[in-house]
């Protein structure tokens, strides 16, 4: 086997002598009242694509209420002082732009995208929503509504369900805990609240406006100053919470769906966030363990035994904590067997280091997929935003290869050691429980609830 | 406005294979496509989601590059890959470091010269189907609505209307024997073509193609069968449970023209004015204006990818103390509107501006973005297996730009009638709801 493994490798083809990988300049500046302003020229297509953040998102506003930045957000859009909810979309298509407002646990954004020639009306609307929107009562009513059936559908979406189960067991008391509101807490909205969230987050020392596409950067920033130069607004006073404990051993909490014909697992606990030094070793970790098509766990469960189609593990960074999480939906029959195997892999990690030839494969991997974003505008402006929100130092995209590349097995083995915490890694399961619940109290102490987040005996 | 110029060259090898190359050197990537003329639709009968479960079989082993060799060495190179199966055709992509272009090159040969897989590969890659199936349709809310509901109620020509997934009873039936079948009957170059776009030279992507794939043999040209539909005279509606939702949905599909005709146009801009986002009437008079959904949107599912009967599909979940009838009303008023007064010229304008921008959309973008160039990949594969003519995806825009507001009436009118339609309902069982 292994002769013929060496004869078959002799045929494929050397890479040829790698082309550098150039970073387009970031024209950087910050208007007099505040606002950040990151301009970058790409020209793939005859369209720019553009993110107005603010650096406050619904764990800013948790105190108030669940959620109530997204609320916010959604209803951004429904009118201004100058305009109606019909007018603002007629706008919008008539300069050929998508835009949309939402808002996460650290971030509101006003993402959109327009044609070259019809950017100047973009961005006047751009600002309008930022600075005028208006709240209107019916449409505020009817926005709620919507949001309402929203509440009552995700509840039906395992891949929801485990999330959400598992950030409260994660996070227990910080708002980071806290995915989406309850029917009950949708129905207490007010108006008023939203406004408050509005005028508190929606300001230009707030804020980082960031456009990628084909522009000339000093004209545009010419109009960028003409269009927001006259924005006022402070930063918003951020609020601390607790240190969230991370739980310790392995629990098991099992999401009730009758019917369901399948088990979605999703494990996971606490690690760190993109400015940790040891965010890279981290990734590149995770990329070996299962993070891409190549790692151990997809050839594990998918390519060799079949229990799953789309296997992952991923290092999810919030602005102030991080996690680790593994899922895979398997069939109901196997998942014993599959936790088995994730804890397996994971084990392996933490115990033996890995292979040089694995780890320069995944070297390769990561350094590739990530200058990717090169290619495209959305892809550089992905690339740009992680930077800017996370305050990553200037010359991140420059070195972040060669960070990469000087990884050792020891750094990949330690980096599994401390951040796959094995023992006390907490296991959720979304399924059925008379097909799933004797395999799952297999791996600790059960807890069984129900789809709405009630205690079930 | 700009113009649009993209750099396209194509030629066809000895053996039948077209290569088409797209050079852009503004990032040292390359994006690398093999679209095989075959899809769900003509899958062989007896063995529903066959054409799918074999896109899973090409990257199980070829001829010089073992199980995981594939994946590994594409991976391992700084690259992503996939494949999809498609109404009318495959297709297998990568993008890679400019510098991994052979590779993958000699990797695409290899699995369209020979596929060598046994039937353990066979087992694995049937279970993870399975579990596919599971994950996007049978353990989710509205899976499959409409897109594997919608066709055996639309459709009565089998090629149509079966199961694109395919039923389970099918996917245990097929063999190894069947699997060497159907690549040597659809997998040869003459049913073919490689797209290669992005940091290399057209000489160089020539020359490379031709080195690679040259002298892989031509096999006698597949013969199709006819998804040709029998006409349609009445409305058709069919019903389907939804096991886990909690609000009742609808879907209304209305069969299209043919590709490329004026009416394909004017059907194009017609779906933007119904389906276009928010500002589409679909949307503003069902969610916005009379409330009675709570999702509407749809449209003309790859308007440029099919090959066969397809449709413009509206979707729509709607609020659970507004019945069906009542829905279907409020969508019929809409499409009764746009029948009898048409679009404005200040519609017709907006509706051109926001096509052209998708267009460019469409070009960059597809598969969650870490596929540079998707969609370019994906319009000069279906110009050249359907049409001959990768250069299209520098004029095709133009047709759109010509329609004129009385061409967009004419199709709604040609078109939205309940003899060219199918409905299907989803309604909750409500049970696991009540018991939650």
């Amino acid at each position: 086997m292994a002769t013929q493994v060496s004869r078959t490798l002799s045929l494929v083809p050397d890479l040829a002598k790698e082309r550098e990988v150039r970073w387009p300049q970031r024209s950087q500046s910050r208007l007099a009242n505040g606002l950040e302003v990151i301009l970058v020229e790409s020209r793939t297509i005859p369209k720019f694509h553009g993110e107005l953040f603010f650096r406050s998102g619904n764990a800013a506003a948790a105190e108030r209420a669940v959620s109530l930045a997204e609320m916010t957000a959604t209803m951004v859009r429904t009118g201004t002082a100058r305009s109606t909810s019909r007018q603002i979309e007629e706008r919008l298509r008539g300069v050929g732009a998508d835009l949309s407002v939402s808002a996460g646990q650290d971030t509101t954004a006003i993402s959109f995208a327009g044609l070259s020639d019809h950017a100047e009306p973009l961005l006047q609307l751009v600002s309008e929503l930022a600075r005028e929107a208006s709240f209107p009562a019916a449409e505020f009513a009817r926005e709620r509504r919507q949001k309402l059936e929203e509440v009552k559908l995700e509840r039906t979406q395992p891949g929801f369900l485990a999330g959400e189960r598992l950030r409260k067991v994660l996070f227990e008391k910080h708002p980071y805990a806290l995915v989406s509101p309850t029917e009950d807490q949708v129905a207490a909205y007010r108006v008023d609240q939203l406004q408050t969230v509005y005028s508190d987050f929606y300001t230009p020392q707030n804020a980082i406006l960031l456009l990628v596409g084909d522009f000339e950067a000093a004209k545009m920033q010419t109009e960028i100053e003409q269009v927001f130069g006259s924005w006022s607004g402070r930063k918003p006073i951020a609020q601390d919470w607790p240190v969230p404990p991370a739980p310790k051993g392995r629990r098991v909490y099992l999401v009730h769906v009758p019917g369901a014909v399948q088990a979605q697992i999703l494990c996971g606990c606490h690690a760190i966030t993109r400015q940790h030094p040891d965010w890279i070793k981290l990734g590149l970790t995770n990329s070996l363990y299962g993070g891409a098509f190549n790692s151990r766990l997809v050839m594990n469960i998918r390519e060799d035994k079949g229990y799953t189609y789309s296997p992952r593990s991923a290092v999810n960074p919030l602005r102030h904590y991080g996690y680790f999480s593994v899922s895979a939906a398997v069939r109901n029959e196997v998942v014993a067997a599959s936790l088995t195997e994730i804890f397996y892999e994971i084990d392996k990690l933490r115990s033996l280091a890995v292979p040089e030839s694995e780890l320069l494969d995944a070297q390769n991997y990561l350094t590739g997929v990530f200058s990717m974003g090169l290619a495209t505008q959305s892809g550089l402006l992905s690339q740009i935003s992680t930077l800017a929100l996370n305050e990553l130092p200037a010359d991140y995209l420059e070195t972040y290869r060669q960070k990469v590349r000087a990884l050792t097995p020891g750094d990949v083995l330690s980096a599994a050691r401390v951040y796959f915490d094995s023992a006390d890694m907490q296991i959720v399961v979304v399924g059925d429980r008379e097909q799933i619940e004797s395999q799952a109290a297999l791996f600790g102490e059960l807890e069984i609830y129900d789809a709405r987040g009630s205690r079930l005996p | 406005m700009k113009p649009l110029q993209i750099p396209v060259e194509h030629q066809t090898l000895p053996n039948g294979l077209r290569v088409v190359v797209a050079p852009d050197s503004a990032a040292p990537v390359v994006t690398v496509g093999v679209y095989y003329k075959i899809g769900f639709r003509l899958e062989p009968q007896g063995r529903s989601g066959f054409a799918h479960l074999f896109e899973h079989m090409m990257f199980q082993g070829s001829e010089n590059a073992a199980k995981m060799q594939h994946i590994k060495l594409i991976n391992s190179s700084g690259g992503v890959l996939n494949g999809s199966t498609m109404y009318d055709v495959t297709n297998y992509y990568e993008a890679v470091p400019s510098n991994a272009l052979e590779r993958v090159l000699w990797l695409e040969a290899d699995r369209m010269r020979a596929l060598k897989v046994d039937d353990e590969n066979l087992r694995n890659q049937r279970d993870v189907v399975k579990e596919e199936v599971r994950v996007n349709v049978m353990n989710q809310p509205y899976g499959g609505f409409p897109w594997l509901d919608m066709p055996p109620v639309a459709f009565r020509n089998w090629a149509n209307a079966h199961n694109f997934y395919g039923d389970f009873a099918d996917l245990d039936a097929a063999s190894l024997a069947d699997v060497q079948t159907f690549f040597r009957t659809y997998y040869i170059p003459n049913n073919a073509v490689l797209l290669i776009l992005g940091d290399l030279s057209a000489s160089d992507g020539f020359a490379l193609a031709e080195k690679h794939f040259a002298n892989i043999p031509a096999g006698p040209p597949p013969k199709f069968a006819d998804p040709t539909e029998p006409k349609q005279s009445e409305e058709r509606r069919g019903d389907v449970v939804e096991k886990f939702g909690t609000l009742p949905a609808m879907a209304i599909g209305y069969v299209m023209p043919r590709r490329r005709t004026p009416d394909w146009c004017a059907m194009g801009l017609l779906d933007q004015a119904l389906h276009g986002g928010r500002a589409g009437r679909m949307y503003r008079e069902l969610v916005l204006e009379k409330q009675v959904a709570v999702e509407a949107d749809g449209g003309i599912d790859d308007i440029f990818g099919y090959n066969g009967p397809t449709q413009m599909t509206t979707r729509i979940l709607h609020k659970p103390e507004i019945t069906s009838d009542v829905t279907l009303a409020e969508f019929d008023a809409v499409v009764g509107e746009i029948r009898e007064k048409g679009i404005t010229e200040a519609e017709l304008e907006q509706l051109k501006v926001k096509w052209r921008s998708d267009y460019f959309n469409t070009l960059e973008g597809g598969r969650g973005g870490y596929m540079p160039r998707y969609g370019l990949m994906h319009l000069l594969a279906c110009f050249t297996l359907f049409d001959g003519e990768p250069q299209l995806v520098n004029s095709i825009l133009d047709g759109f730009l010509e329609v004129s507001k009385e061409q967009v009436q004419d199709v709604a009118r040609g078109y939205l009638k309940p003899e060219n339609r199918a409905i299907v309902f989803r309604k909750p069982s409500a049970v696991s709801q009540e018991a939650a």
